[in-house]
């Protein structure tokens, strides 16, 4: 397993609040990852910085084979690089239908001119009915996103992540809101996925971490605290204080 | 009997004039010059008489000037004369102005009537008495003349009254009026350098005028340098003097022949068209400048016309003159002094209108920051942007309008209207929060568009019922006038009373906001309304207040910009798009920041004005240039919200 | 299996055959070429309009579907008639002046031509030299790409500085008011080389054409204006649709999650900003010559205002609301302020509607905002039996974005 994604000495502080405190992290490829953390512990922060939106103080983000470091490239350029983002709150286009938002995301060239002149392929269209085969919207492609539930607007998300073939997925607190049936479907997504790429999930539920079955780690007041085993974390005397015990 | 009373009176007078010729007796010595006067004669005589200055002569004086001096046919003596009823007079002693009588048939006497330029002769005349006269109104008179056109003459009379001079203010004034005269004509150049040197320290534009004067200079053009002249400048040609014009300068002095332009040069091809070809030139192959000229040189050719004026005779007739200017003023020690106290003048000049600039640059950002604030709450708060924000103001000022309809006394209109101004649009804005912005939160770009449409609708409004044209909204008398601080800066009263207002207004905005339950409220709005929302806060009371508020220092803004602006309907438009500068550079929803906003874009206008002051329009287009500019690099504006309250 | 591009948005066929109806209808009413039932006059009046519904979807396409309030799009139309106009005027103050020097004795060279011209063109601002601007202005062709490169480039540079400092919602509706003031009060000074307040005028003589009547070419220009408008809504239908309406549409919708799919956000804006841009030179170089006159009056930020209306009140979002909106609005105020409408006698006050159109404006204005956010074009969804969407919470956080009220199947 190569190391995909390194971040070292990353700080970043709003108006002098560190909400990342020196933080060091490193992913492989394929690796599932969870990473949990209290409430204002910097994991949106982290996410964040990663995908380009939020720049640090200070650090290094080096990213893929040759190492090259991600501060400074654009978010959207940091996106075709192949580092895929879910929101928390469920972010599609709801004005569009279903298979409009699996073919906005699907792996092609992104200029405006390639957009413009694009033709729509045999190959593309049996793309788009796989992913929604793998996320069960199958049904869903004519309908207009808006009137997906909160659920299936989650899985339309994961599946738009799907389509852009990312190496690395950050998946921010997939499970929030769903019920146990679809929290089960959501988990086999995601372990399924990791099986060829790079994921880290945040997430809050302990309940969903475990059946991730992945290595974890803790962030707390914007540097790692622990990380292994989610056997080996909550034991963790530190752990347990700031976050599990109270 | 007549005589006899005249003797008498003459002896009367006696005891006191004893030394000093009879004033009628110097008139008669020079009747004949008196009675037909012409300047060239006249200039002495009453030189003669003023040096003389017999009792009664100033009031001489200004009656000859009004043409009352009448000569009596029988006996040549001369009276004052006023008209009665249809042709008869009214006779009065020369020198004591006693009447002597009553009703004279006018055909008795002649009318002396001096010319404009004799009058004129009298006038200066009459100002060396005047100015030691009793009545200071006269007194003051007689120096604005002196002031009005300084003269060598009144050097003399000037000195001599100074002394005399009761009023601390007139005399200081006199001498200041001696100071000028002595520059420009004692005859002692050590006397002109010593008052030219103490004149450095004003900075009235009167006395960069006299220095000005003493520095005049003639552009002049000659073979060689003349010996012994007082050389100000020595212009090249092509460097900082226009070559054309130098050799225009040329022609003038008659050193160069006259070029041959191409206007010219055709009206003397159409003079020597023969059989259609000129010069064998046909006609009709005339029409480029190169035929012309072939055309040109066959006519000189064959001596018909002056050849032309080749570019290398313009180099070497430039090349062989020297081009200067020379001042007026002969000595150059004098022209030096003036030079040295005109630059130390300039230098203070400019300091003081730097502070001047600073001055109108902190009026216009008040003005700016009231039209503003109103507007930057509301954005801050809600998210929205006003755009009828303007025609709030325009209804305070026509709120102003109306309550000096009713209430003559412009103070006591003043202070009715400030309050009711801001009652009006305060209610003006919740009546459209409750109507119209209510229903448009989430919806910012139709808020927008929507306070548009009323914007358009209250101003159509505004006009159906006050009409097109401008009105008044009277300041007070005591807000009338300037504080003058010299001659160059200055502010007026009204002014001074914005900036007060300004500023009274960001005080009570910072307590309101700092210290106040509401003001708390409104900050937490703010900067999280969901939170606030679920802190207990009720949204919808903040967003109505604020609302309000912001509308009701527009009226009050209103109030102010309509005491030295024009009210119409379209006042706020005005107003309306600096207010959104002022917002947008400024940052949203912080007081500081619309006031940082409002100095920068008030001192960035008044700073564009003050390097091009003759185009307001080209002023203008550049500070829209800068806003847009200056988004780019701080895009939240100078006083910005960062990290996760920024929100984006 | 991909169906043809019109068969995909029949509303496209729709459009153009009931603008060709439109066309044929008017010529056989007109002067010049029918029964001479319209004046032609009307007839300018019908091609002015056609162009303002140009310019109207151009600004659909900017708002409605990509979510910029743009209140510089009049601006850009009237730049496209001022790069038209300087062709009309140098050509045809040209011709006056050939003829009035022909009765010289000499013939002129080409520089008393060109003074003569400069003199009779810029006298009225006081200068008689050709500024620096109408260095293209003899040449028509040259001239005609000015009316497309102007404005383009103008968008370009405008808004890569906009988008790159990532300005938007109202702040940028602010930003591109901004401009257009700049804009129109350098246009307003007399050294701007474009005659100050005087603008351009005489514009609807074409040189070379003194001898057709106006009823031709009024007829002319309208043809032209149905086929520019006909072309313009093809091809910003066909944008719109398929993949880059995708995007587009994301971008109004919720702009940061379109830039994490990979797309550079900044250069799709700045595409359909400029594209809009070129169309509104082109629609304004169709205007003026009917209008016959253009002054900075016609390019004050009011006036794009007024564009963003008439696209509200036809319906954001929708290529024939923006039409409708145009048409609509801009014939309804000419009968309005050209004293068409009958005044309204209530008794104690008598309704004048030239004084009163404007706020009847706003207040309709105000009422579309509020409760038909879908405007006239809203209610072809009524026709169709649209059901209204459910589920539905606001569109996107974007500040362009549909909102509930929008939304539609």
């Amino acid at each position: 397993m190569k190391t995909l994604l390194e971040l070292s000495g990353v700080s970043v502080s709003f108006d002098g609040f560190k909400a990342i405190n020196n933080l060091s992290f490193q992913i492989g490829e394929p690796e599932l990852r969870a990473v949990i953390g209290p409430n204002g512990a910097g994991k949106t922060t982290f996410m964040d910085i990663i995908t380009g939106k939020t720049r640090p103080d200070e650090g290094r983000v080096s990213w893929g084979e040759a190492g090259i470091s991600l501060l400074g490239l654009s978010e959207s350029r940091i996106a075709r690089e192949g580092i895929g983002r879910k929101f928390q709150k469920p972010t599609v286009f709801e004005a569009q239908t279903v298979r409009e938002n699996l073919a906005l995301a699907l792996k092609n060239p992104r200029g405006p001119l390639d957009v413009l002149f694009y033709r729509g392929t045999v190959e593309a269209a049996a793309r788009i009915e796989d992913i929604a085969a793998r996320t069960g919207l199958e049904d869903c492609l004519k309908r207009p996103a808006s009137e997906l539930s909160h659920g299936q607007k989650q899985w339309l998300e994961i599946g738009m992540l799907l389509a852009q073939e990312p190496r690395l997925l950050l998946v921010d607190e997939p499970a929030a809101g769903m019920t146990p049936a679809e929290r089960e479907k959501t988990t086999a997504m995601l372990v399924e996925a990791a099986k060829t790429r790079a994921v880290v999930v945040v997430e809050h539920d302990m309940e969903f971490v475990r059946r991730l079955n992945c290595k974890v780690t803790v962030l707390n007041e914007g540097s790692v605290l622990a990380e292994g085993s989610l056997d080996h974390v909550t034991r963790n005397e530190r752990v347990i204080d700031v976050y599990l015990g109270r | 009997m007549l005589r006899t009373l005249l003797a008498c009176l003459t002896l009367l007078w006696l005891p006191l004039g004893a030394v000093a010729q009879d004033l009628q007796a110097f008139l008669q010595s020079h009747r004949s010059d008196i009675a037909d006067p012409s300047r060239r004669t006249i200039g002495m005589v009453i030189d003669d008489l003023v040096a003389l200055d017999p009792p009664g002569t100033a009031a001489f004086l200004q009656a000859w000037q009004a043409k009352d001096i009448w000569v009596r046919a029988d006996d040549g003596l001369f009276f004052r004369a006023t008209r009665k009823s249809g042709n008869l007079l009214a006779l009065h002693d020369i020198a004591t102005g006693d009447r002597v009588a009553d009703t004279v048939p006018g055909d008795a006497l002649t009318q002396v009537k001096p010319n404009g330029g004799v009058r004129r002769l009298i006038g200066e005349a009459l100002v060396r008495f005047q100015l030691s006269d009793p009545d200071i109104a006269l007194r003051r008179d007689a120096v604005n003349a002196i002031a009005n056109g300084l003269d060598r003459s009144q050097i003399v009379p000037l000195a001599a009254s100074i002394e005399g001079e009761t009023d601390p203010d007139l005399k200081a004034r006199k001498e200041q009026l001696l100071t000028f005269l002595e520059a420009r004509f004692a005859s002692d150049p050590a006397d002109r350098i010593s008052a030219i040197e103490g004149m450095a320290g004003a900075l009235s534009i009167e006395v960069r005028a006299i220095l000005n004067q003493i520095l005049a200079k003639d552009f002049e053009v000659a073979p060689t340098l003349p010996e012994g002249a007082n050389i100000a400048t020595i212009l090249t040609p092509g460097n900082g003097l226009d070559r054309d014009t130098a050799y225009a300068a040329l022609v003038t002095a008659g050193l160069a022949r006259e070029r041959i332009g191409a206007d010219i040069l055709r009206a003397r091809l159409e003079a020597h068209i023969e059989g259609g070809a000129v010069g064998g030139v046909p006609v009709a192959r005339l029409d480029t400048q190169p035929a012309r000229e072939r055309a040109y040189a066959a006519l000189v050719a064959e001596g018909k016309a002056a050849p032309l004026v080749t570019v290398a005779a313009v180099d070497a007739a430039l090349e062989t003159h020297v081009f200067y200017e020379v001042y007026t003023e002969p000595d150059s020690t004098i022209t030096d002094a003036a030079r040295a106290a005109l630059d130390q003048i300039e230098t203070r000049v400019a300091f003081s209108q730097v502070a001047d600039l600073t001055l109108d640059g902190i009026s216009l950002a008040s003005i700016y920051f009231l039209a503003a604030i109103g507007l930057a709450i509301t954005f801050g708060v809600m998210g929205v942007i006003n755009m009828a924000h303007g025609e709030f103001i325009m209804m305070g000022a026509y709120t102003g309008y109306v309550v000096q309809l009713f209430i003559p006394d412009y103070t006591i209109s003043l202070i009715v209207a400030l309050p009711l101004a801001f009652a009006v649009t305060f209610g003006a804005g919740v009546v459209m929060e409750r109507l119209v912005i209510r229903w448009l939160y989430h919806r910012p770009l139709e808020t927008l568009l929507a306070t548009f449409g009323i914007s358009i609708m209250l101003q159509q409004l505004a006009k159906n019922i006050f009409g097109t044209q401008a009105r008044p909204l009277t300041s007070p008398g005591w807000l009338d006038g300037a504080w003058v601080v010299n001659d160059v800066v200055q502010i007026s009263h009204i002014r001074i009373a914005i900036f007060l207002l300004a500023l009274m207004f960001l005080t009570l905005l910072l307590v309101i906001l700092k210290r106040t339950r509401l003001g708390l409220e409104v900050r937490a709005v703010t900067q999280n309304p969901r939170m606030a929302a679920s802190m207990g806060i009720n949204p919808d009371r903040i967003n109505m207040l604020t609302f309000g508020l912001g509308s009701g220092i527009a009226g009050i803004a209103g109030v102010a910009i309509g005491l030295y602006a024009k009210v119409t309907s379209e006042m706020g438009a005005d107003y309306i798009v600096q207010s959104f500068m002022t917002v947008v550079v400024g940052g949203v929803g912080n007081v500081w920041g619309t006031l940082a906003g409002a100095t920068l874009i008030g001192f960035l206008q008044k700073g564009i004005e003050w390097f091009n002051p003759s185009n307001t329009l080209a002023a203008q287009t550049y500070m829209v240039l800068f806003v847009i500019l200056f988004i780019q690099f701080r895009p939240k504006g100078i006083v910005a919200l960062k990290g996760r309250a920024a929100g984006d | 299996m991909r169906r043809s591009f019109i068969a995909r948005h029949p509303s496209v066929l729709w459009f153009i055959l009931c603008l060709a109806l439109f066309t044929l209808l008017v010529t056989v009413l007109s002067e010049a070429a029918g029964v001479g039932g319209l004046s032609t006059s009307f007839v300018k009046t019908l091609g002015k309009t056609l162009c303002l519904c140009l310019v109207a979807i151009a600004m659909d396409v900017v708002w409605g579907y990509c979510g910029i309030l743009s209140l510089g799009h009049f601006a850009f139309f009237g730049i496209g008639g001022y790069a038209i106009g300087m062709w009309l005027m140098h050509a045809r103050t040209g011709a006056l002046v050939a003829e009035s020097l022909s009765g010289n004795v000499i013939p002129p060279t080409e520089t008393e031509i060109g003074t003569a011209i400069a003199n009779q063109i810029f006298g009225v601002v006081g200068a008689s030299e050709f500024p620096a601007i109408w260095a293209f202005s003899h040449s028509l062709a040259l001239q005609l790409l000015m009316v497309v490169l102007v404005p383009g480039l103008l968008a370009l540079v405008f808004g890569w500085l906009a988008f790159r400092s990532r300005v938007t919602g109202v702040y940028l509706s602010i930003l591109t008011q901004a401009m257009t003031l700049a804009l129109s009060l350098y246009l307003f000074q007399n050294d701007s080389g474009l005659r100050g307040n005087n603008g351009l005028s005489g514009l609807q003589n074409i040189p070379g054409y003194e001898d057709t009547p106006q009823a031709t070419i009024s007829l002319a220009f309208f043809w032209a204006s149905a086929a520019a408008l006909a072309a313009g809504y093809i091809l910003l239908a066909w944008v719109v649709s398929g993949k880059m309406g995708s995007v587009i549409r994301g971008i109004r919708d919720d702009e940061a999650r379109v830039r994490f799919l990979g797309y550079h956000v900044e250069s799709y804006k700045l595409f359909v900003f400029t594209l809009t841009a070129v169309i509104a030179g082109i629609a304004g170089a169709l205007y003026y010559p009917q209008a016959g006159i253009i002054n900075p009056t016609e390019i004050a930020p009011i006036a794009s205002i007024y564009l963003a209306v008439w696209v509200a009140i036809g319906g954001r979002g929708r290529l024939y609301g923006a039409v409708i909106g145009a048409a609509f609005v801009s014939l309804v105020a000419s009968w309005f302020t050209g004293g068409g409408a009958p005044p309204v006698d209530l008794g104690f006050y008598t309704i004048q509607w030239t004084d009163w159109w404007l706020i009847l404006l706003g207040l309709s204005f105000v009422a579309v905002t509020l409760f038909f956010p879908k405007g006239i074009g809203g209610l072809f969804d009524l026709l169709g039996g649209v059901r209204v969407p459910w589920r539905v919470g606001d569109y996107g956080p974007g500040k362009g974005a549909w909102r509930q009220e929008e939304g539609r199947e």
